[in-house]
């Protein structure tokens, strides 16, 4: 993947997370969170997308950056993560990641996002969307970038309908306890759209 | 219903908030770097500090309270939404002084990891900060693990007596520790009758029958699990008293603060009937009861409801929460 590939990816995925700005926000109020989650996540990529750099640590340390410098709240806290793990697993200088090397980046960023929080899989929050991509990734470099991306995209979607089944532990949600069964997790329906966005 | 507020566009909220609130009080805030309110005369260097920060949309918290006797910077964020780890490290880096800095903290999942980020990043840059997390929402439960409990409206009081023991100059850790001292009889219990407006999609937050309350709804309109009829401001009022006098552990003989924050649209008629009511059922349990506050501290927009918020104090609580204070919102002659 190039950099200007990468680039255009969060390009796609703007666009994918604008237009189910209110979706997202349903889905919040719905599990009961604060019905604000498809603000947050449309501040939070605007903020990436405003990011520059001529290689990957920079492009990422920046998308970082702007995020917690531009943006508000705990999704772009979490992004805010997520990317500054990546940077520093990036090659310095890389203006093209291999499978292998995408691997790894993906790796490092989720492991930088679980020292911030400790919510994992099954707690119906973004991580029932990012730990099974990640882990879908991870297993499918052997395959190449294409197949990488379409099993991340295929784990990161089921993982978030998944949510549904679920009670929130963690966030304003896990305050409703049972009666927030029924609903998909927002952050993760987001997070599966990100993936989205990355296949071909 | 389509939402009616006083606005202009919804994403200038935050900053045209802010604005407002400088030009109201001129002579006791300013804004510095967009989101950061800071005192207009800064305290004296050998003083420790106290910076908070929050979203926004909880007027007049939290900014509101910035000012002589409390606190000496709140860094903003946007509605509901923590500023940021790097912003909130901007305000410890202004603030930054041989005495320390302290920074309140409310145990909200998005606080939580600002806070994390901007405690690193102090460290690494070798400034001298220490951290108060407010925990003392009891709707969980009284035994709930703490870092389930939420951080209310108690975070006012809190700042008064932290804000009044660095202005009379005690040591970083005194501050810590007669903070700490008064959040261990701290609790509060927030009840909800109609729910909130979100200001910049003008949805509702959160959902409640016409015929019902919810006791433990959180400050944006986040469920709490304790939805009944309505009830009278007498009868709730016992219910939420009888909580809150058991998280203080207040006996008999024993002296207290009672607060009613109103949440927004509860009327100054109705906080004083709670309040009454509330001050009534003490009384009956033989707990006496200083100065009290019903008004509104930590608001959720218009959602109609309040947070009742006691605490058990001793006399240097009480002469802190009686010392002079000359914030937007909390003036005090001492």
């Amino acid at each position: 993947m190039t950099l200007e590939q990468f680039k255009a990816v969060w390009q796609k995925a703007q666009a994918a997370i604008e237009a189910n700005e209110k979706h997202f926000s349903e889905l919040d109020a719905a599990t009961g969170g604060d019905g604000d989650h498809g603000t947050a996540i449309v501040a939070a990529v605007r903020a990436i997308n405003k990011a520059e750099g001529d290689d990957f640590p920079t492009l990422l340390a920046d998308m970082a950056e702007k995020l917690e410098t531009e943006a508000s709240g705990s999704t772009s806290s979490l992004y805010g993560s997520w990317l500054e793990g990546m940077a520093d697993a990036a090659p310095k200088g890389a203006t093209e990641l291999d499978a292998d090397q995408l691997a790894e980046v993906f790796e490092a960023g989720f492991d930088e996002i679980c020292c911030m929080t400790k919510a994992r899989q099954g707690d119906k929050t973004m991580m029932d969307a990012l730990q099974p991509a990640t882990e879908a990734l991870v297993a499918a470099k052997g395959e190449g970038e294409a197949a990488m991306f379409a099993a991340a995209a295929k784990a990161a979607r089921e993982g978030s309908n998944a949510t549904a089944q679920l009670q929130a532990k963690f966030g304003r949600a896990k305050n409703l306890g049972e009666r927030s069964i029924g609903a998909i997790d927002a952050g993760s329906a987001s997070m599966a759209t990100v993936f989205e966005a990355f296949v071909g | 219903m389509p939402m009616k507020k006083f606005l202009n566009d919804p994403a200038n909220l935050t900053a045209e908030m802010l604005e407002g609130l400088a030009l109201a009080y001129s002579s006791k805030v300013k804004i510095v770097n967009e989101r950061i309110v800071v005192r207009a005369q800064p305290k004296a260097q050998d003083k420790v500090a106290l910076v908070c920060f929050g979203g926004t949309g909880h007027e007049p918290a939290m900014h509101g309270f910035v000012g002589e006797g409390m606190a000496d910077a709140a860094v903003a964020g946007d509605v509901f939404a923590a500023p940021g780890g790097p912003k909130v490290f901007e305000a410890l880096e202004m603030l930054n002084r041989p005495a320390g800095v302290i920074l309140l903290t409310l145990n909200h999942n998005g606080d939580r990891m600002s806070a994390r980020k901007a405690l690193r990043l102090a460290e690494k840059a070798g400034l001298n900060v220490k951290e108060i997390i407010v925990q003392e929402d009891i709707a969980p439960g009284i035994d709930a693990d703490p870092e389930d409990r939420r951080g209310l409206g108690g975070c006012i009081p809190l700042m008064k007596v932290m804000g009044a023991a660095c202005e009379a100059g005690k040591s970083i850790d005194e501050v810590l520790e007669i903070g700490k001292a008064f959040h261990s009889h701290l609790a509060t219990l927030s009840v909800a009758l109609k729910v909130a407006t979100h200001p910049q999609n003008g949805e509702p937050i959160g959902a409640l029958a016409d015929d019902e309350m919810e006791i433990g709804m959180g400050q944006h309109g986040e469920g709490g699990g304790g939805i009944m009829k309505v009830q009278t401001a007498d009868e709730t009022a016992r219910i939420m008293v009888d909580r809150l006098v058991q998280a203080t552990g207040l006996q008999s003989g024993d002296r207290a603060l009672l607060v009613i924050n109103g949440s927004g649209a509860t009327t100054t008629m109705e906080m004083l009937i709670c309040y009454r009511a509330a001050a009534k059922c003490l009384a009956e349990k033989g707990i006496t009861l200083m100065d009290g506050i019903a008004d509104e501290l930590l608001t959720v927009q218009e959602m109609a409801g309040f947070q009742m918020i006691l605490a058990k104090v001793c006399p240097t609580c009480e002469a802190l929460l009686k010392a002079k204070a000359n914030t937007p919102y909390w003036t005090c002659n001492g």
